[in-house]
């Protein structure tokens, strides 16, 4: 089995950096940082690369060896794109990463909320989840919205098992008859970090925005996203 | 960093030499894959699709033929002014067939420029690069001005007499707007861009499918009938020479290869495509128009003809339509050449035939403002003169120049093949296609008027000197 991997995306030429929290949470996995810089379709991305791209590597530089301190393996990437979306799909997929961070801001993360709305798929994120944390100190709540609150139980069930299989502190909430979104806001405040799975677009995130993104603008914590692999990984190349 | 170790592979390293300014071209060896172009230290992004570089195709060649054009090409040529726009479009295919070869061999920004100082080395390569940026800068300016003709007819349309002495100062306006609007903007104008092109090509849709049943008689009243060619076969092939204007869109998708995605597939469909379908619509759009009026009048009504053209068939709609889409049609395609200027100049910079300060990028908006300055400013002066025929016409000497060497590039390229030469698109009758190109582009500019061969010859004599005084150390050949 490879190493789990989370890709790290950051607007490197604007200055976007990763908290320490952040980095401390992802110690026992494999980083790759994916420093991106975002241009205007009036500027070729090459042109961009030729005055940007030793400033840039230097801070990758030094962010991939704040990474490496904490023992695991850390590697970068450096894109020029027009397309921020793209770019991150693209390595996402590339480097096999199993999750990508939206990465906030936050002091040491000792609860982490672990959202399971929606269509996705739980059993990744639970093991994801479970290499993540590792023998560590840190508690998990699940967290489901739904309207059918029998078959949430279930499947909260299901999953705080297989977490606390891994001697995890585990915790439930399931919120079947308040505004969903509203609700996890409010539980999110008194956790550090989100783990989100990646849900397939729809209409609402059209209008209002990817869930995670809009978790991460209104939380301010890190938010890791779970990607779905399933059929997107084969068609690469 | 700066310094670039060959690929494996590739051809030795050549002293590339150095501009007046101890400036050497800055390349360096990338692997190109359908997704990004990677280098030692960082990849960049394709991020444009089919749809994207036919947007840009037929964006910037539709507003002149269609809107600008079929006056003056008919006062010209009568209607056989049709068969001036198909030659431009049989010369066209000629010089877009080969040039997506190079394309797909060359996947990188810089289009024609790029191809032929690799083809054929540093001088020409100078030269056409340096031409290339007026020569835009040409095309724009009489884009602008056909603009201006447009919103003063809109006024019209609106109830308000401008009057023709303000086409120049509207164009003029708009131009500066337009320059600094892309210094500026970060908005993705792209996507904007894509839906003119749609909804133009909807509006040629409708108003060509109806004239043409009206002009064969099906509805309507029957056509004025005319000879075919009133004037002879001459005037065929200097209208020919005049109307290639609206034909120098699909180079400008070579100049944004290095952002396209899937190349080898979308850059042979995007060039050729465009030149198919803005081809079919200005052989129409001539058919129609000199169905609807005489030559002649068709030549009194000069730049704008068309709007009088959608009135004579669907009434008042019909020339409010056309005159929306003539504002449209002329504004893309200005801005899109404003864009593709840029990208010439900093194609050029970047090989130290500029200074390298022509390529910088402010931090501020991200965008290359010195190039686009460098653009924008001579465009504003151009579009001063108003001169309509001359801009069109040395723009397209300026841009056959390139096309006929973009030909010889690659008959020099096939007939020795360096070890980095392997394009996923090779040109269909091969060595026919190249040399009738080749042929075909310097003879059209044969029959332009002396003025703009006059202007033509001098700009790329001065382009030579400006090489041989800043960068004749400089050897591009073969330096991928």
């Amino acid at each position: 089995m490879t190493a789990t991997r989370v890709l790290v995306p950051l607007a490197i030429l604007e200055g976007e950096s990763v908290s320490p929290g952040l980095t401390a949470l992802l110690e026992p996995v494999a980083v790759t940082v994916l420093g991106y810089h975002v241009l205007p379709e009036q500027t070729p991305p090459d042109q961009a690369r030729l005055q940007y791209e030793d400033r840039a590597t230097d801070a990758l530089d030094d962010l991939t060896a704040t990474f490496r301190v904490g023992g695991g393996p850390a590697d970068h990437r450096l894109v020029f794109t027009h397309d921020r979306e793209q770019t991150i799909d693209r390595i996402a997929a590339e480097t096999a990463a199993d999750a990508y961070a939206i990465p906030g801001a936050s002091g040491q993360i000792d609860r982490l909320l672990v959202v399971l709305t929606g269509d996705v798929a739980v059993d990744r994120i639970c093991s994801f989840v479970g290499e993540l944390i590792g023998p560590r100190e840190i508690d998990v709540t699940l967290f489901l919205a739904t309207d059918d609150a029998d078959a949430g139980r279930a499947l909260l069930e299901t999953a705080a098992e297989s977490i606390a299989a891994r001697e995890i502190d585990v915790r439930t909430r399931l919120v079947d008859d308040a505004a969903p979104f509203e609700s996890l806001l409010e539980t999110a405040t008194d956790h550090d970090a989100v783990v989100v799975g990646e849900q397939a677009p729809s209409l609402r995130s059209l209008v209002f925005g990817e869930p995670s993104e809009r978790i991460a603008v209104e939380s301010v914590a890190p938010v890791l996203v779970v990607r779905n692999v399933d059929e997107t990984s084969s068609d690469q190349r | 960093m700066g310094d670039c170790t060959p690929d494996m592979g590739v051809d030795p390293p050549s002293a590339r030499g150095t501009n007046v300014e101890g400036e050497a071209p800055r390349i360096e060896s990338a692997v190109e894959t359908d997704e990004a172009t990677i280098t030692d230290d960082s990849e960049l992004e394709r991020t444009l699709g089919l749809s994207g570089g036919l947007a840009i195709g037929i964006g910037t060649m539709i507003g002149a033929g269609i809107f600008v054009f079929p006056g003056l090409a008919a006062g010209q040529a009568g209607p056989a002014a049709a068969g001036s726009f198909a030659i431009g479009a049989a010369v066209a295919l000629l010089v877009a067939l080969p040039a997506s070869e190079l394309a797909t061999a060359m996947p990188k920004s810089g289009g024609g420029y790029y191809f032929i100082s690799r083809g054929l080395g540093a001088l020409a390569g100078a030269v056409v690069g340096l031409s290339l940026w007026f020569g835009l800068v040409f095309a724009t300016a009489f884009y602008l001005v056909g603009f201006g003709y447009y919103a003063v007819d809109t006024l019209a349309e609106l109830g308000i007499a401008a009057g023709g002495g303000l086409v120049i100062p509207i164009a003029v306006l708009f131009g500066a707007a337009c320059t600094v609007l892309n210094v500026t903007g970060t908005e993705n104008a792209a996507k904007l861009q894509n839906g003119i092109v749609a909804l133009l090509l909807s509006i040629l849709a409708v108003f060509l499918t109806y004239g043409s049943l009206d002009a064969v008689g099906l509805v309507g009243a029957p056509a004025a009938p005319e000879q075919f060619a009133p004037f002879g076969a001459t005037p065929i092939l200097t209208t020919a020479a005049l109307v290639f204007t609206s034909y120098l869109g699909f180079a400008q998708v070579a100049t944004v290869a290095g952002e396209m995605r899937n190349p080898g597939r979308n850059l042979p469909l995007a060039m050729v495509g465009s030149v198919l379908v803005v081809g079919v619509l200005y052989v129409v759009t001539i058919f129609v128009a000199t169905s609807a009026f005489g030559s002649e009048r068709l030549a009194e009504l000069g730049e704008t003809a068309m709007v009088e053209v959608g009135r004579h068939y669907l009434g008042t709609a019909g020339a409010v339509a056309i005159v929306f889409g003539g504002l449209l049609a002329t504004m893309s395609s200005a801005n899109a050449s404003i864009l593709s200027t840029s990208r010439a100049i900093y194609a050029v910079s970047r090989d130290a035939l500029l200074p390298s300060g022509a390529s910088r990028i402010n931090l501020r908006y991200g965008t290359p403002h010195v190039a686009l300055g460098l653009a924008g400013g001579p465009i504003l002066v151009l579009t001063a003169t108003g001169r309509v025929e001359l801009l069109a016409e040395v723009a397209s000497f300026l841009h056959l120049v390139m096309y006929g060497l973009i030909c010889v590039a690659l008959l020099a390229l096939r007939r020795n093949e360096p070890a980095w030469y392997d394009p996923d698109f090779r040109v269909p009758g091969y060595p026919a296609v190249p040399i009738l190109g080749a042929l075909c582009s310097f003879a059209l500019i044969g029959f332009m008027q002396p003025a703009s061969q006059i202007v033509g010859l001098g700009i790329m004599l001065a382009t030579a000197g400006w090489y041989a005084y800043y960068a004749r150390d400089v050897t591009l050949k073969g330096e991928l």
